[in-house]
């Protein structure tokens, strides 16, 4: 391959001193003699150049460092798949032909190995082989046809990552004869994929796992391999810049995994073209930079169509900042658990408890928040504190005791959807709730009448009693002021909003407290 | 045949026992309730005519065709959290002889574990072994999980070790202890209960892997994601590291197939048998496939401290043993290159006299994870377990939280009432010095 530069070779994934690189061009540079090949560096800082030498553009290059001219002999073209499984898996016959087992020295001391011979004797039998990672070993094509299906048919999961493969066309003859794959793992291969629809190989047909992570792959290209793959379950596809352009029709419609992470041109309108994938259970949307999400079928309270399946949404490390992102998802009819970590809103350490709470209360469904399991007991408490904290808000919203009168603002109902739901099963607030007054003595002190039903000339009397007095106490007071002996005294109140009712206070040892003596009551005193 | 029993003890012992049996069901393909999957079914009756991977007999019993049983004993003395198994998943797993529990719990102390409540229950736990150890053609020894700081934990396995040595001499002690973390911690007299426990069974026990709550704590949170990790997250994260030492064991493999394998390699004196548990890669199930670990990358996380599952840092100490587990599709040719390449690094010292140096084993089964954990499958995956002198940190640790309550004697009447001696206390915290100055002493050169 060195001398010949014929024009397949451009485009070919090729090596140099551990740096990966697309050939771009072959052939002459003059002045210089000598055949060259010009590359684009995966690594953009790599190269000298852009693709021209001294006024003649040879090739593009996307990054002005990104290219550079190399000898056809230093390249490094890549071998075969069957070469690669042999070189990692079978030991070569000139070395432990007499079966000694090496001894490697680490430092001053001698390393004991055992068992790498069996090891070794077990990795040989290809045919066996069913989990293979041939990770960064510079494979770039199948080679000759048959030959990986004689050798080593039963692999079920293969790591490509980082090989030499330049099209999607050389994956299929690798793949074509692996008749039961489920797992490839095709992550930092620059593959150039399918352009149109050509017919399908079934060549994928076992497939349930492909890992497509930094391979540069377009939304339509996407669509395009998954048409191969019709039992595909989970699909990787991060860092590859996807801009989601348009909805899967027949495909992708059985995937259960969908990881769209670090790709930061998707934002929430694209989502709306994925919603419909019926089997979709897990989603991850980490560091994408979205900030909000709307379910616009839905109205407040309602669920959505969207996502009909989605268990798990993944948003970690991105913009989210507003609460009405929760209120969104509560709408999913299926979501149980959600990853929301390193986001703008939850990122205050001092609150993660508070977050955790409002969380929870927004989210109905949920049962996990950020891994941990949020128990009946949490949740309680959550939707407790949050109908509490915005109690207040509530009721200048037009909220109201008695549910019919309930006219709630727009406004209100779009910032709390489910607060209407939570008075429903917890009771909608009352005043006393609600009401929170600094903890100053004289906050914590009932304003008490006091009456003498018996003695209708003695005056009404008003006195400040703290809640927490013992009726032994109050009646003492009374026995001073008076002038009645303690054992002679009967207490009882009544409060303004139930007239008629009086309540015996007949525990000396209780408190008003206990006896729910509320402000504004009215202390009878008889003897 | 060589058999091993696991005894656990305590909730520490029985919680991170649920979910042991759990990860060995899931990697031999036995259902929950004991039957083995039919896909599983054809490798055993291939294995039985080959002698090979019929290994997973060590841990468990096959009672009749298809139904396996654990060999496993599972002691409390308050019926909880046993009755957490009895009515949980793998209810029907378990024998009903197997699941010990009492009415009244030891209350966090030690001398009651020990003495009082434990007393009563022990002769009956023993006869339990018993019918176990007859059950086994050849036992090769036990594993005992538990924690050092609850009162079943250190009392119970304290007095349950110094009668299994009566009865059992010949046969292995290997033991799996939670050392007792501020962060997740229940009790105020975890320093005492620790340094009791660790007194009377360090001559015991064979070897002792421990597991700090506190490290597999922060693994979970900064690296798994992981708010607020409970209890179940840890368990979980600490069998994956429980799986790799026993997966020797439970599969056909070469390296450490005989507990006493272990001793031999990891114990230069008896009483410096507590090594450190470290594993790699630990990547969180969102993250799966983002970052590629190879063999070298492996192999270096696991000398970096926060991959340990014992906070403690080996830069300070030298190493006296190291044994690396490789799991999955490892090749020896890279290992190879990933060890030589550990060598040019400074932080790696070993002691002058201990010549074995490294010790490398492969088990070409990868780690499985449970379905919905926080961990990440990964093709290759490396357990560490290395005896280094840097330990003596964490037994300083506890020395110094129990001084601090001894010097006013605080507590000290709960363990009194019992029927204890403070002199106990003293002679237990003498042995625990003197171990530290057994470290150190191992530690410097001629």
């Amino acid at each position: 391959m060195s001398d010949t530069l014929t024009l397949d070779v451009i485009g070919r994934r090729v090596e140099v001193n551990g740096e990966h690189a697309t050939v771009r061009f072959a052939g002459v540079v003059p002045p210089v003699a000598g055949p060259w090949l010009g590359v684009e560096w995966d690594n953009p800082e790599r190269g000298k150049h852009d693709g021209s030498h001294e006024g003649t553009v040879y090739f593009k290059c996307r990054h002005p460092t990104g290219g550079s001219f190399i000898r056809p002999k230093k390249v490094n073209f890549g071998i075969d798949f069957l070469t690669a499984v042999k070189n990692r898996y079978v030991l070569e016959d000139e070395l432990e032909e007499d079966g000694k087992e090496q001894i490697v020295t680490i430092g001053n001391k001698p390393v004991e190995t055992i068992g790498f011979d069996s090891i070794m004797k077990q990795q040989s039998q290809l045919s066996k082989l069913q989990e293979v990672s041939l990770r960064n070993c510079a494979v770039s094509c199948a080679g000759e046809k048959g030959g990986v299906a004689e050798a080593c048919p039963n692999i079920r999961n293969v790591d490509l990552s980082k090989n030499l493969l330049s099209s999607w066309d050389e994956v299929i003859h690798i793949a074509d004869q692996l008749r039961h794959l489920e797992v490839l793992n095709l992550s930092e291969n620059k593959l150039k994929f399918p352009s149109g629809s050509a017919p399908l190989t079934g060549t994928f047909s076992a497939l349930k796992v492909l890992v497509l992570n930094r391979t540069g792959i377009t939304w339509a290209e996407v669509l395009r391999c998954a048409a191969e793959c019709p039992g595909l379950e989970e699909l990787y596809l991060e860092s590859n810049e996807i801009f989601i352009s348009e909805r899967p029709t027949d495909v992708l419609q059985t995937i259960k995994l969908l990881d769209l992470s670090s790709n930061q041109l998707i934002d929430e309108n694209q989502l709306f073209l994925i919603a419909h994938l019926p089997r979709l259970e897990q989603l991850i949307l980490s560091d994408i930079g979205i900030s909000s999400i709307h379910f616009p079928d839905a109205g407040i309270g309602c669920k959505t169509s969207m996502f009909p399946s989605l268990r798990y949404l993944v948003v970690n490390d991105n913009q989210i900042s507003q609460w009405s992102f929760f209120n969104e998802l509560d709408k999913l009819p299926s979501l149980r658990a959600l990853s929301c970590l390193r986001n703008p809103l939850t990122k205050d350490d001092k609150d993660t408890q508070t977050t955790r709470q409002l969380i929870i209360a927004k989210i109905g469904q949920l049962k996990t928040l950020n891994k941990c399991e949020i128990l009946p007991e949490e949740r309680w408490g959550a939707e407790l504190d949050y109908r509490r904290a915005f109690g207040n808000e509530w009721k200048k919203a037009g909220g109201h005791q008695d549910l019919d009168k309930n006219r709630l603002s727009e406004e209100f109902l779009m910032a709390h959807p489910r607060y209407q739901f939570l008075c429903l099963k917890y009771g909608a607030p009352e005043d006393g709730e609600l009401k929170r007054q600094p903890l100053m003595l004289k906050n914590q002190l009932l304003t008490l009448k006091i009456k003498y039903p018996h003695q209708l000339d003695q005056k009404v009397l008003e006195k400040q009693l703290p809640g927490s007095m013992t009726i032994q106490k109050v009646k003492g007071l009374l026995s001073r002021l008076l002038k009645v002996p303690v054992s002679d005294l009967l207490l009882s109140y009544e409060s303004p909003e139930k007239p008629g009712r009086e309540i015996e206070l007949e525990n000396d040892l209780k408190s008003l407290q206990f006896y729910s003596v509320e402000n504004g009551d009215c202390l009878l005193v008889r003897w | 045949m060589r058999e091993c029993l696991s005894i656990h003890i305590g909730q520490a012992g029985i919680q991170i026992g649920d979910a042991c049996w759990e990860l060995y069901c899931l990697e031999h393909g036995i259902q929950p309730d004991g039957v083995v999957l039919d896909s599983h079914q054809n490798q055993l009756e291939n294995a039985k005519t080959e002698h090979t991977n019929a290994s997973f007999d060590t841990f468990f019993r096959e009672i009749r065709a298809g139904k396996h049983v654990p060999r496993a004993l599972f002691v409390d003395l308050e019926p909880t959290v046993i009755d957490g198994i009895r009515t949980g998943e793998r209810r029907s797993l378990f024998h009903p002889e197997q699941l010990l529990s009492r009415k009244e719990d030891a209350a966090s102390n030690y001398a009651r574990g020990r003495y009082s409540v434990g007393s009563e229950v022990i002769d009956l736990v023993l006869e339990r072994t018993r019918k176990l150890a007859k059950q086994c053609g050849e036992l090769q020894g036990f594993l005992i999980f538990r924690s050092f700081g609850g009162g079943t934990g250190s009392g119970f396995t304290s007095l349950l070790m110094e009668r299994l040595t009566g009865e059992y001499s010949k046969k292995t002690k290997l033991e799996f202890s939670v050392y007792p973390a501020p962060r997740v911690s229940t009790a105020v007299v975890e320093p005492y209960n620790s340094v009791l426990t660790i007194h009377s069974t360090t001559e015991h026990a064979d070897c002792t892997f421990m597991v700090d709550n506190e490290a597999v704590y922060d693994i979970c949170h900064h690296r798994l994601g992981v708010e607020r990790p409970s209890y179940a997250s840890i368990n979980r994260l600490m069998v994956q590291a429980v799986s790799s030492i026993t997966a020797p064991l439970r599969f056909e493999g070469p390296l450490n197939v005989d507990l006493i394998e272990f001793q031999t390699n990891l114990v230069p004196y008896p009483r410096i048998h507590f090594p450190i548990t470290t594993f790699a890669p630990i990547v969180s199930a969102d993250k799966a496939y983002h970052e590629r670990f190879s063999v070298s990358d492996i192999t270096t996380a696991c000398f970096e401290s926060s991959n340990q599952l014992v906070k403690c840092d080996p830069r300070l100490g030298k190493y006296m043993a190291c044994c690396l587990l490789y799991r999955g599709d490892v090749v020896p040719r890279e290992a190879n290159a990933a060890i030589a390449a550990m060598k040019a690094r400074q932080s790696v010292q070993f002691v002058d006299w201990c010549p074995t140096g490294f010790k490398v084993g492969f088990n070409n089964r990868p780690p499985t994870v449970m379905p919905g954990g926080d961990l990440a499958k990964a093709h290759q995956a490396l357990c560490m377990l290395s005896n280094t002198t840097a330990i003596v940190e964490a037994w300083a640790r506890l020395d110094h939280k129990f001084d601090l309550m001894y010097a006013k004697r605080a507590f000290l009447h709960w363990y009194i009432r019992e029927g204890m001696e403070e002199a106990e206390f003293l002679e237990a915290r003498e042995d625990l010095a003197a171990l530290e100055r057994d470290y150190e002493e191992a530690g410097q050169s001629f």
